[in-house]
């Protein structure tokens, strides 16, 4: 099994299937998208280290799918301004040639607006979960590594996560 | 119901949202947490929706370059554990990095330090070169454990020093998943750009006069390779810099890593490309050349994916999308507007 982590992460998923299409039907509202999304995790699975080890197989399953949904709606918020307006307002020339995109849409500026309300949201937060949050969501550190590297536990790191998120949730309108 | 209930009842939602996302993100999750999960979310679609707006918060705060600075402290380079990509190699153990953390003010600084400029091989330094042929791409380890996928078309030249880490990059695309060394950085020498690197992991692309990097993890730094004592333009996680051979500046822009890191999975992945640079990346894919019969073929615009498992099926699904017709001739397959 430690030599094939990959082959029982498929027997299991294999296995729970039905589980899965199911849950991201609740998250999707959507039986067809749920079933597109469940067999990309197949697609991402095969594609893993064959001795790759995991903790929790079943919580990691719906880890992978939760991820996949996190990186279509990343490439949703892109593709809905398209025309620009949000992504010109993120692009900048860097160099000599400093140009200052402006977009032009009201779009734009609510995006703006709301970008700006959260980034004062999270100047609220206490110091200690302004550090928690930034290494978690902006480095990329999973909890152990943030809770190793600030010195408290894991389930600190998550009471802090909750405290900013449970915040900036309450900050928008 | 009064308005205090209602708020209170939000505020509550909220909160269980909170608590679902910061717990569902931690290693110590189980299968349980998701079943319970799920009965939380069945329970009110008022519980969906809080949850929907969460996650569009949590990549909104991606969009938000001032969030980045919170706290005051340096950004360090972080090894990202997500479930759907392969772990890092198993010896980087959790004192390592927690040193690697605390010194990270310590390393950035040395990362600001003057490079020498590529093209300076130290002597005595083995160097080792890598090629691929179109169609082929190749896994290789590093002696310090470095991990680099070749694309197809590529070719790269690799010498370990022992002060630094070189490696020249011709016609060629790869994934660098850097090994973590701050006393010895990673120089990648790109057309007239040089790539530094402290511990990361990101896909660097130079073909004809273009050079594309994208950061799926931690910082790259990249300045002009004849002056290695310019102040760096510092590339981080989902950002893209590209830029033109003979250009001054760069273009920078939030991107989304896992497009750019497509051809590792087998796919490409496009958006209002031309059918020209479509044909050129397939060109390398396959062992048989394909191109664009002319100009206004070439110019045709090319959005979505293309699973690139064998040709002839590529070539059905491109004519399938695109208004396109096939030609085989005797040595090329060449795409018509049709």
């Amino acid at each position: 099994m430690a030599d094939d982590g990959r082959a029982s992460l498929i027997a299991l998923y294999l296995a729970r299937r039905p589980d899965l299409v199911r849950f991201f039907t609740v998250r999707l509202r959507s039986a067809a998208a749920a079933e597109d999304l469940v067999q990309d995790i197949y697609v991402r699975l095969s594609g893993l280290d064959p001795s790759i080890e995991i903790q929790n197989p079943m919580a990691y399953l719906y880890r992978l799918g939760s991820n996949l949904m996190l990186d279509r709606l990343r490439g949703q918020r892109r593709t809905a301004h398209r025309d620009g307006a949000w992504l010109d307002s993120q692009t900048t020339r860097v160099g000599p040639h400093e140009v200052s995109a402006e977009p032009s849409a009201e779009a734009a500026v609510a995006a703006r607006q709301r970008l700006a309300l959260l980034a004062e949201a999270l100047k609220d937060l206490s110091p200690q979960t302004q550090r928690v949050f930034r290494m978690h969501k902006f480095e990329g550190l999973s909890h152990p590594e943030v809770a190793a590297a600030v010195g408290i536990s894991r389930s600190a790191v998550e009471k802090h996560m909750m405290a900013a998120l449970k915040h900036l949730l309450a900050k928008l309108p | 119901m009064t308005r205090t209930d209602n708020s209170s009842g939000k505020s509550r939602i909220a909160e269980e949202a909170a608590y679902w996302f910061a717990r569902l993100q931690g290693e110590a999750a189980t299968g349980d947490d998701w079943l319970a999960f799920e009965r939380w979310l069945q329970s009110s679609p008022a519980h969906v929706r809080a949850y929907d707006q969460l996650e569009a918060l949590w990549i909104d705060l991606e969009f938000a370059p001032v969030a980045k600075d919170l706290g005051g402290l340096p950004l360090v380079t972080a090894r990202r554990a997500l479930p759907h990509r392969v772990s890092p190699r198993g010896h980087a153990p959790e004192v390592m990095r927690r040193r690697a953390w605390l010194g990270a003010g310590a390393a950035i600084a040395a990362s600001l330090a003057v490079a020498v400029g590529v093209g300076v091989w130290s002597p005595g330094v083995a160097t080792q070169t890598f090629q691929t042929t179109p169609g082929q791409t190749r896994d290789i380890t590093l002696a310090d454990g470095t991990h680099i996928r070749l694309n197809a078309a590529s070719k790269i030249t690799v010498a370990l020093g022992r002060d630094a880490r070189r490696v020249q990059m011709a016609d060629a695309e790869a994934v660098f998943d850097v090994a973590h060394d701050a006393g010895r950085p990673f120089l990648i020498g790109v057309g007239d750009r040089q790539v530094r690197v402290v511990g990361t992991e990101f896909n660097l692309r130079h073909r004809a006069d273009l050079v594309d990097l994208t950061v799926r993890r931690g910082i790259v730094e990249v300045r002009p390779a004849n002056a290695p004592q310019a102040a760096p333009t510092r590339v981080s996680v989902g950002q893209e810099l590209t830029h033109f051979a003979g250009q001054v500046g760069s273009v920078l822009k939030i991107s989304d890593p896992d497009r750019a890191f497509a051809w590792t999975n087998g796919q490409l992945i496009y958006r209002d490309t031309p059918l020209s640079d479509v044909a050129a990346d397939l060109s390398r894919r396959f062992a048989t050349q394909i191109r664009t019969a002319d100009a206004r073929t070439g110019a045709l615009r090319f959005s979505g994916v293309l699973v690139t498992d064998n040709q002839p099926d590529v070539l059905r699904r491109l004519a399938a999308y695109a208004p396109v017709r096939v030609e085989h001739t005797g040595s090329a397959i060449v795409l018509h507007h049709r």
